[in-house]
């Protein structure tokens, strides 16, 4: 760390917008800011080049075509011995878990503690893709709600609430199980032009109402809220604000 | 639950939620979508095989300092002029250091006319620059990683980082500058 760069007030402007310096540091430099113009134009400079690139230039999401190809590969590159005991494919897992919520009557069978919040979205993005890969990302076909929700029956403990959002431009696709942490969990897919939402309803002990929050993981947005003892993951690779108008389509949906 | 997941399950787990991170940075690093595509697969594949050497931690980090590794074996195979090495690199700049401030001379556009720099443009000058300044703002300012996460990615000290960082910055404010410029010209003839 002997390079003479490292205390230059043009180099550490960087880490001030950053976020990434001290507060002893980042104190010096808003006093050296305010002193000095040229300074305070280099710091302008960089928030616009950073915002430019934020605006222009957003992660895009991975290729399908990729995603299916790098399933296929793992899948393939299994050791023969352990081919006998590993599931196949995480279709004939998810259908296995399936048939044992089926047999199993009782809710308790199952570990309902919910995961943390950053395990769950990574298990929600997770999900997402996986369904994405496959060669048809959603278990049963419907646009139409009286089929898409009986379907649950048997399948999930408990049937999610399912709605008409045609009008608000996103279209019932159809629904699938997911399994969330050791918690299968309806999931609903809903279009949105080219694109498609998953929809999770996770058992939540929260009865009380809580506000939409929002995170990105990867380039796929994730938008959460919990409403009568469900918390919804909303997780799609549409626009943010797409996503959010879904969002508040769906909670201020009649049941 | 992770003592009895077999190796496919960590491997969605720990790797798929970070999968379009790796095909951003590799293609940005390959220079192209289909390159990145078989960068990205070698990836996942070198991931799967060493899936239970993840002690758990960054998982995005982890993967992505794999696929940078796979972009620069794909870099050397295919395009051996763009391995600029660091040791060069560093030269170069400090005999620009020694000369003068290397602030001094160039471009220095007003805030405005970089806000209003295009894709297509902002795309080619980032393309330009030399891989370890590419690498440091395409971590940070695309994909929003913290310098102690690019830091493990590239291998570097945080010193490092920030000094690659601010210089790819810089290169790319001249860069916009210079187009502007010739774009300029080329609209009023």
């Amino acid at each position: 760390m002997s390079d003479p760069m490292q205390n230059d007030p043009r180099l550490l402007v960087h880490a001030y917008v950053d976020g990434e310096l001290d507060p002893a540091h980042a104190l010096e430099l808003e006093r050296q800011l305010a002193r000095d113009p040229a300074l305070a134009a280099e710091r302008e400079r960089i928030d616009a080049l950073r915002q430019v690139i934020k605006e222009r230039l957003p992660p895009l999401p991975v290729p399908l075509a990729l995603a299916r190809r790098i399933d296929a590969a793992v899948g393939s590159s299994r050791t023969p011995a352990r081919a006998f005991s590993a599931p196949p494919s995480w279709r004939a897992l998810a259908a296995s878990v399936i048939v044992a919520a089926g047999l199993a009557s009782s809710a308790t069978w199952f570990e309902m503690r919910p995961a943390p919040a950053e395990a769950t979205a990574d298990m929600v993005v997770a999900s997402h893709l996986r369904a994405l890969m496959a060669p048809q990302p959603i278990d049963v076909v419907s646009s139409d709600r009286h089929t898409v929700k009986p379907w649950f029956n048997g399948r999930v403990t408990e049937a999610p609430r399912v709605v008409d959002l045609s009008q608000e431009g996103f279209p019932l696709v159809g629904g699938r199980v997911d399994v969330i942490g050791r918690t299968p969990v309806p999931t609903l897919v809903y279009g949105r032009r080219q694109h498609l939402i998953s929809l999770m309803a996770l058992p939540s002990s929260q009865s009380r109402l809580g506000m939409p929050s929002e995170r990105t993981i990867s380039g796929y947005h994730i938008v959460t809220w919990t409403e009568g003892g469900v918390t919804y993951w909303a997780v799609s690779d549409v626009a943010v604000s797409d996503l959010e108008a879904f969002a508040k389509a769906f909670r201020e949906a009649p049941a | 639950m992770a003592g009895n997941e077999d190796d496919q399950a960590r491997f969605r787990r720990v790797v798929l939620p970070h999968l379009s991170d790796a095909y951003a940075l590799a293609r940005w690093i390959v220079g192209n979508a289909t390159d990145a595509e078989d960068v990205v697969q070698d990836a996942c594949l070198r991931a799967f095989r060493g899936i239970n050497g993840f002690a758990g931690g960054n998982a995005r980090a982890w993967l992505l300092t794999i696929t940078r590794h796979a972009a620069f074996t794909w870099l050397g195979k295919n395009r051996p002029a763009a391995m600029v090495g660091v040791d060069d690199l560093e030269e170069v700049e400090r005999k620009e250091l020694d000369r003068g401030l290397p602030m001094e001379g160039r471009e220095t556009p007003e805030a405005a006319l970089i806000a209003k720099a295009d894709a297509n443009r902002l795309e080619a000058a980032i393309a330009q620059l030399p891989v370890p300044f590419r690498e440091a703002l395409v971590l940070r300012d695309v994909q929003g990683l913290e310098y102690r996460e690019i830091a493990e990615v590239i291998k570097a000290p945080i010193g490092t980082v920030m000094s690659r960082l601010a210089r790819a910055r810089n290169r790319l404010i001249a860069g916009i500058a210079a187009q502007e410029k010739v774009g300029e010209g080329v609209g009023k003839t």
